[in-house]
């Protein structure tokens, strides 16, 4: 079996422009080949948004500019799913990621039980390699 | 991905569309309204509930065809901003906001009711305030509401339709068992003298209206729907016929098993809930009725607050979209990926109400905001089809246009007049302050016109396509010389002077030609004399665009109806990215001086670019004076005699009036220095200035000057000051003033 490069490709995913911003310089330290930067609009599926489409794609342009003052040739995907961490697992099998590299955003116990601790879920539940980017100095 | 991102965008289906309208409205109706409405008509209000339907089903099919049109966040208030213009956009979204907030108040105050008849609650006294136990029931749900919307916390994907199934089978079951309970004969007489027979109908329309505040909320999301062009107007007009029909019959049930006397609120707050208790108590479920219904309740007005919060984010976001609120309002949380402060503040908005208001007033003045905004997306949708804007293709029409928009706005407007003069003056009250609003602060941020006082027919040979003047075209650093020609008399000279001096700048002619209608007009009117519009704006512009190639310049052209004609040139200045307006000096031209607006118009006005005003009376650049005492403008008047100097060879008189000629003479050498004009004639004269001008310009073909006084220009081409040089010289001035900001000190005091 042919062994591949962890880091020749990595997905990463990011929140908003703050959070692509510091994903950006966490990640930049490091050698990587090809990088491919993903955000996924939370949709209702059944029950209107809790912000308008426009603005969800707008929030994830500004996020992807932010990104690519530091890594200028970052890909870009965007995708649109109620579940985040699904919708990130998914945009890596299909551009075929060799990892997912992210930036755990911290968050109290509380914000943690109502957004469902997304870090804890895509972790354990990725069928990929998993980066925990430390926080950058 | 198999599916492409704009699909994977729209997830709403036909089913969840149709059950957030009728989800927000048949919470108020049937739950919160009918002791008041059966204290106001009797059993007759069952056919106040049949009028409100049918107002809300005109305003229906009308939303129905802008939101296909124009799947836009934001719904009712977009299209009335982007058809009417901002000043209507204000009121709009002032309007359709805190009517929200009204609405969701009642709600809230309705979920307190139901809460309050099975958990005890107390009333509180906070100091001058004494809040009854609804009220507090309804703060505690609305804080509840407001942090639900906050947070963001997921409901799972189908509980809206959950929701709204188990609403309507439980009332299916209540009508039906309510129904074998029902007296014909209590429903008589039909219009009860004591409520004013017949006449009550129409004023306890009015009160029930807010039942109907629902349907438009489902074109807020139209960019989430799937296939938009079906599902919409069958979810809107669907929703709207599906409650109608519930909200008679139910009315029917209710006075049918109960008399209506003894549903007022005098007997009880809750007349479902004892209509319910006789109905099931026939089948010896007294107390699962009860139980059922009060749940009914709750989830029903819970519902209709929530779908009003978010319904009001939206609003918020498209009112910041198009600069009518500051953004900052519509940040994203960055966790819970709400907007948190617009849901904060309408949320607060909505406790105060909950505090302050009745559930009657909350109601009537939530419906007759809603029906200003009703009234005014109808004539959006006659102004849209009217002004046949390329872009506006909807793939649901109106039927029997235009007799549904026009009855849907008369009907709406014509409502409110049945409501009390409370009511309609704290509605009011908002609309004035949409109207400040729009005048103290949007109208300097928003850069969004309306299409019916901004209808561009553009006859660009570089860009056919353009049709509205929200497409501003990038100058892409190019130097563009606009000209607003109003008179073919002086046409020519306006564009030889501007040819020339975009020629020397390797710039561009950009010449409009601004046909005004008055405010009265309606874009219906205005496009009814297009024709002839045309044909004059074709001649004038044919003429402008031949003259400038005579110079080999680039050149566009633009005709632009507004209702407003001095201001437009300004706001075309500004979306043209003009770097110079060449403009012509008439009193009757480019203005009507003395109006009020004009005066509000100088304290807010920037100069978006350089200003050269000509006075014309012939152009003639051989020989130019430039009287100078230095500024800004003054360094405009430099620019222009040099540029001119270069095109045609002029002979340059450079003047200056000082107290000692020593000292004018240095200051000229210096300026004159300065502005690469060494190689001119000085002149330096002592005394008064104008005389000295006057005498000067004897001997030249064109004066140059500043216009030295802020604010002057404005005034001047407005006619309220006169400057004497202009009308006592016999050749042509050229005034010249640079592009400024000016603070708010200056603009009250310059």
């Amino acid at each position: 079996m042919s062994r591949t490069n962890l880091t020749s490709h990595v997905l990463v995913p990011v929140a908003n422009e703050d959070d692509a911003r510091v994903t950006a310089k966490a990640l930049e330290p490091y050698s990587v080949g090809h990088v491919t930067v993903v955000h996924v609009v939370e949709k209702g599926e059944g029950v209107p948004d809790k912000t308008p489409v426009e603005q969800s794609e707008s929030l994830a342009a500004e996020s992807f500019a932010a990104f690519r003052e530091t890594f200028p040739d970052a890909e870009s995907r965007m995708t649109y799913r109620r579940d985040v961490v699904e919708g990130i697992v998914d945009v890596a099998d299909d551009i075929d990621a060799s990892a997912i590299a992210f930036h755990p955003r911290e968050s109290g116990r509380i914000v943690k039980l109502l957004t469902g601790d997304r870090t804890l879920h895509l972790v354990t539940s990725a069928p990929l390699p998993i980066i925990a980017l430390p926080h950058p100095e | 991905m198999t599916t492409s991102d704009e699909e994977l965008a729209k997830d709403l289906g036909l089913l969840a569309a149709l059950t957030i309208g009728v989800g927000t409205m048949i919470g108020a109706g049937i739950f919160v309204l009918p002791g008041e409405a059966a204290a106001a008509a009797g059993p007759a209000v069952a056919l106040s509930f049949v009028i409100g339907g049918g107002i809300s089903l005109f305003t229906a099919l009308s939303a129905s065809e802008l939101g296909t049109a124009m799947p836009k966040a934001g719904g009712s208030y977009y299209y009335v901003n982007h058809a009417l213009g901002p000043l209507f956009g204000s009121i709009a979204g002032w309007g359709n906001w805190i009517g929200l907030a009204f609405a969701s108040a009642f709600y809230t105050l309705g979920f307190g009711e139901y809460l309050s008849t099975f958990l005890p609650l107390p009333a509180l006294a906070l100091g001058p305030l004494s809040l009854t136990p609804f009220q507090v029931g309804a703060l505690l749900a609305g804080t509840a509401f407001i942090t639900v919307n906050y947070v963001g916390a997921k409901e799972t994907g189908n509980v809206q339709i959950v929701i709204v199934t188990i609403l309507v089978a439980i009332l299916t079951v209540f009508s039906v068992l309510g129904m074998l309970q029902a007296d014909l004969t209590t429903l008589r007489p039909f219009f009860p003298p004591e409520t004013g027979g017949a006449t009550a109908v129409l004023p306890a329309t009015g009160l029930v209206f807010v039942s109907f505040l629902g349907f438009a909320k489902i074109t807020t999301v139209a960019e989430e729907l799937r296939n938009p062009g079906r599902n919409l107007p069958l979810a809107v007009v669907g929703s709207v016929v599906i409650v109608t029909l519930m909200y008679a019959l139910i009315m029917v049930v209710l006075m049918g098993v109960v008399n209506w006397r003894q549903l007022a609120p005098e007997f009880t707050t809750t007349p479902v809930l004892d209509v319910a208790d006789i109905a099931f108590g026939t089948v010896g479920l007294a107390t699962v009725g009860v139980g059922l219904l009060t749940f009914a309740g709750l989830l029903a007005t819970a519902s209709s607050a929530n779908a009003s919060i978010l319904a009001a984010s939206r609003i918020n976001f498209a009112m910041g979209r198009d600069k009518l609120v500051s953004d900052t309002l519509n940040a994203v949380h960055p966790s819970f990926a709400t907007p948190y402060r617009s849901i904060v503040l309408t949320g607060a908005l909505i406790l105060l109400f909950v505090v302050l208001g009745d559930i009657k007033t909350l109601a009537k003045a939530g419906s007759v905001l809603h029906l200003i905004v009703y009234g005014l997306l109808n004539i959006a949708l006659i102004v849209m089809r009217e002004a046949d804007v390329e872009s506006y293709q909807p793939e649901f029409e109106v039927p029997l246009y235009p007799v549904v928009p026009v009855l849907g706005a008369l009907t709406s407007f014509g409502l409110i007049a049945f409501m009390e003069p409370i009511e309609i003056g704290l509605s009011l009250v908002f609309v004035a302050g949409g109207v400040v609003w729009y005048v103290v602060y949007a109208r300097n941020q928003t850069e969004k016109r309306g299409i019916l006082n901004q209808h561009i027919i553009s006859q660009s040979p570089v860009d056919a396509a353009v049709s509205v003047a929200t497409s501003v075209q990038p100058n892409g650093g190019r130097y563009r010389v606009m000209v607003p020609v109003a008179d073919p008399e002086h046409e020519k000279d306006l564009i030889t002077l501007a040819s020339a001096i975009a020629k020397q700048h390797g710039g561009i002619v950009d010449a409009i030609h601004i046909v005004t209608v008055p405010d009265q007009t309606a874009l219906a009117g205005a496009a009814a004399y297009a024709d002839e519009l045309d044909e004059t704006s074709e001649q004038l512009l044919d003429a402008a665009r031949e003259d400038a190639e005579t110079f080999g310049v680039p050149v566009e052209t633009h005709t632009i109806i507004s209702h407003r004609s001095f201001e437009e040139i300004f706001d075309a200045a500004r979306s043209h990215q003009a770097s110079l307006v060449v403009m012509e000096w008439g009193d009757e031209l480019h203005g009507s001086p003395g109006r009020v607006e004009s005066a509000i118009d100088d304290l807010a006005m920037d100069l978006p670019c350089d200003f050269l005003v000509l006075k014309d009376r012939g152009f003639d650049p051989e020989h130019i004076l430039v009287p100078t005492a230095g500024g800004p403008d003054s360094d405009l008047s430099a620019a222009v005699a040099s540029d001119l100097r270069a095109e045609y060879g002029s002979q340059l008189t450079l003047l200056h009036v000082a107290d000692s000629l020593a000292d004018g003479e240095a200051f000229l050498e210096s300026w004159a220095h300065d502005h690469d004009l060494g190689d001119a004639e000085f002149r330096v004269e002592t005394g008064d200035v104008e005389t000295a001008i006057e005498a000067a310009a004897e001997e030249c073909s064109m004066v140059i000057v500043g216009a030295t006084e802020e604010g002057l220009l404005s005034r001047l081409v407005r006619g309220a000051v006169v400057v004497d040089i202009v009308d006592d010289v016999d050749c042509s001035v050229l005034l010249a003033e640079r592009a400024r900001t000016r603070g708010l000190v200056e603009r009250l005091f310059g």
